[in-house]
C-alpha cells in the first residue's frame, strides 16, 4: 500500500519537472531572440575521428605509430564506471541472500532471464558457454551508447583556435562560451570536448567486431575440434562428387571472406548509426532548439538498446551456427 | 559562381551514395508490411512477430548505415 502511494507522488513531481523544462526552454528561446548571443546554440565542429585531448602523443610504438589521449577514452573509463557501478550495486543487494531481488538487481535479473532464454532456443548446450559474451557485449555496448546523453558530453571542452571558428564571450573565471556567428580566419574558436561517447569511435567498434568473430572460431573449435575447418576448406566430397564437390570447396572459401566482412558490418553498422545520431542530434538542436531535440533523443534512446541488442544476438547466432556445423553432410 | 570543385564533388559524392538508402527503404517496408499481415491473422503472435521485425528492421537499416557512414566520410574526412 506505502509503495504504490510513495510511487504516485514521484509521478506527480516528474509531471512538475517535465512542465518546468518546457517552459525553461522556451523562456530561453524566448531570451535568445532578444539578443542573448550566449544562449544560442553553436553548430559544433564536426570529425569522424576522435579528438586528440594533448598536443603531444603519450607514447609511440615502432610500427603502429603515435597514441594520443582521445575524448572517446575518457567515455569508455567512465562507461566502465558505471558497469562496475551497477555489477557492485547488484552485489549489494543480492549479498544477504534474500530471494527477491529489489530495484536494480531486479531489473538485470529479468534482463539477464530474457538473454539467457534467447541464447538457450538457438544454441542448446552451448548456451552457458555463449551466453557470457552475448551478455556482455549487450551491457557494454547499451551502456557506451547511452552515455552520450549525459549533457556535458560533446559540449564541453578546451578551446581551440581554428581555422573556420567562432567569436568567445566570457563567462567569468576561466570560462568562456562560443557565440554564433564567425571571424576571421585564424581568429575563431572550437570546443575540443572533453567526452564523446565511446561507440562513435571507430576504433571501439572495430575492436569489439573482432572480439566477436575471434571468439566465434574459438567457439567453433572447441564445439567441433579440427572439424570445423571443414567450413572452410570443404574436401569432404571433393572425391566422391568431382563436380559438386569442387563447388563446396568454393563456397568454403566464400566463407572465409564472409568472416572477414561480418568485422566490417559489425563495426560499421554500429559507428555509423551512432555518429550519424550526434549529427542528427547536433544539426536539429541547431535549427529547432526548443522540443524537437527532445524527440530526436527519444529516437537515440531507442537506436542505441536496438543497436546494443543487435550487435549482442548478432555475436549469438554467429556463434551458435558456429557450434553446429554441417553434421548432415557428413553423415552422406 | 566562386568555389572550389572538390567540395562541389564531395557534396555531389555525399548526396549520390545515399540513393543505397533506396534498397534499405523497400527492405523495411516489406518486412513491416510480412509481421504487420502475419499480427492481423494471428495476434497471439504479436510479441515474437515485434522483436523479429525489429531485428530485420535493423539488418536492412544497416544497409543505409553503410551509405551513411560513405557519406559522412566523404563529408568530414576526404
Amino acid at each position: 500500500m506505502e509503495q504504490t502511494q510513495t510511487h504516485k507522488r514521484r509521478y506527480g513531481v516528474n509531471r512538475w519537472f517535465i512542465l518546468a523544462f518546457v517552459l525553461g526552454s522556451i523562456f530561453l528561446a524566448i531570451l535568445s531572440s532578444l539578443g542573448m548571443q550566449a544562449l544560442v546554440p553553436v553548430r559544433p565542429h564536426l570529425q569522424v575521428a576522435a579528438e586528440n585531448l594533448s598536443e603531444k602523443p603519450w607514447f609511440t610504438l615502432p610500427v603502429i605509430g603515435d597514441f594520443y589521449p582521445t575524448n572517446t577514452l575518457v567515455g569508455i573509463i567512465l562507461v566502465d564506471l558505471v558497469i562496475l557501478l551497477i555489477a557492485s550495486a547488484v552485489r549489494s543487494v543480492t549479498r544477504d541472500g534474500g530471494l527477491v531481488p529489489k530495484g536494480i538487481a531486479g531489473a538485470m535479473e529479468a534482463l539477464l532471464e530474457v538473454v539467457y532464454n534467447l541464447t538457450e532456443s538457438a544454441a542448446g548446450k552451448w548456451a552457458s558457454a555463449i551466453f557470457p559474451w552475448f551478455i556482455s557485449i549487450l551491457l557494454l555496448v547499451i551502456v557506451a551508447n547511452l552515455v552520450k546523453l549525459v549533457p556535458i558530453f560533446e559540449t564541453f571542452g578546451y578551446l581551440h583556435q581554428a581555422a573556420e571558428g567562432h567569436p568567445i564571450q566570457l563567462l567569468g573565471g576561466n570560462w568562456y562560451v562560443l557565440l554564433p556567428g564567425n571571424t576571421p580566419a585564424d581568429e575563431g574558436y572550437q570546443i575540443v570536448p572533453f567526452f564523446r561517447g565511446p561507440s562513435t569511435d571507430l576504433n571501439f567498434t572495430v575492436s569489439l567486431a573482432i572480439i566477436s568473430v575471434l571468439m566465434t572460431q574459438i567457439i567453433g573449435f572447441r564445439a567441433q575440434g579440427a572439424r570445423y575447418l571443414y567450413k572452410f576448406f570443404n574436401v569432404i566430397n571433393i572425391f566422391k562428387k568431382p563436380f559438386f564437390g569442387f563447388m563446396d570447396f568454393l563456397v568454403g572459401l566464400l566463407e572465409l571472406i564472409s568472416e572477414l566482412a561480418k568485422i566490417l558490418s559489425f563495426s560499421f553498422r554500429l559507428f555509423g548509426v551512432m555518429f550519424s545520431g550526434v549529427v542528427l542530434t547536433a544539426l536539429v538542436s541547431t535549427m529547432v532548439p526548443v522540443f524537437v531535440p527532445s524527440l530526436i533523443l527519444m529516437f537515440e534512446v531507442f537506436m542505441a538498446a536496438i543497436q546494443a541488442f543487435v550487435f549482442g544476438m548478432l555475436t549469438m547466432v554467429f556463434m551458435a551456427q558456429a557450434t553446429q556445423g554441417h553434421a548432415a553432410e557428413e553423415h552422406e | 559562381m566562386v568555389g572550389n570543385i572538390v567540395d562541389a564533388a564531395k557534396f555531389i559524392g555525399a548526396g549520390l551514395s545515399m540513393i543505397g538508402a533506396l534498397g534499405a527503404g523497400i527492405g523495411i517496408g516489406l518486412s513491416v508490411q510480412g509481421a504487420l499481415e502475419g499480427m492481423a491473422r494471428n495476434p497471439d503472435t504479436y510479441g515474437t512477430l515485434l522483436t523479429n521485425m525489429i531485428l530485420g528492421i535493423a539488418f536492412s537499416e544497416a544497409i543505409a548505415i553503410y551509405c551513411l557512414v560513405v557519406a559522412f566520410l566523404m563529408l568530414f574526412v576526404l
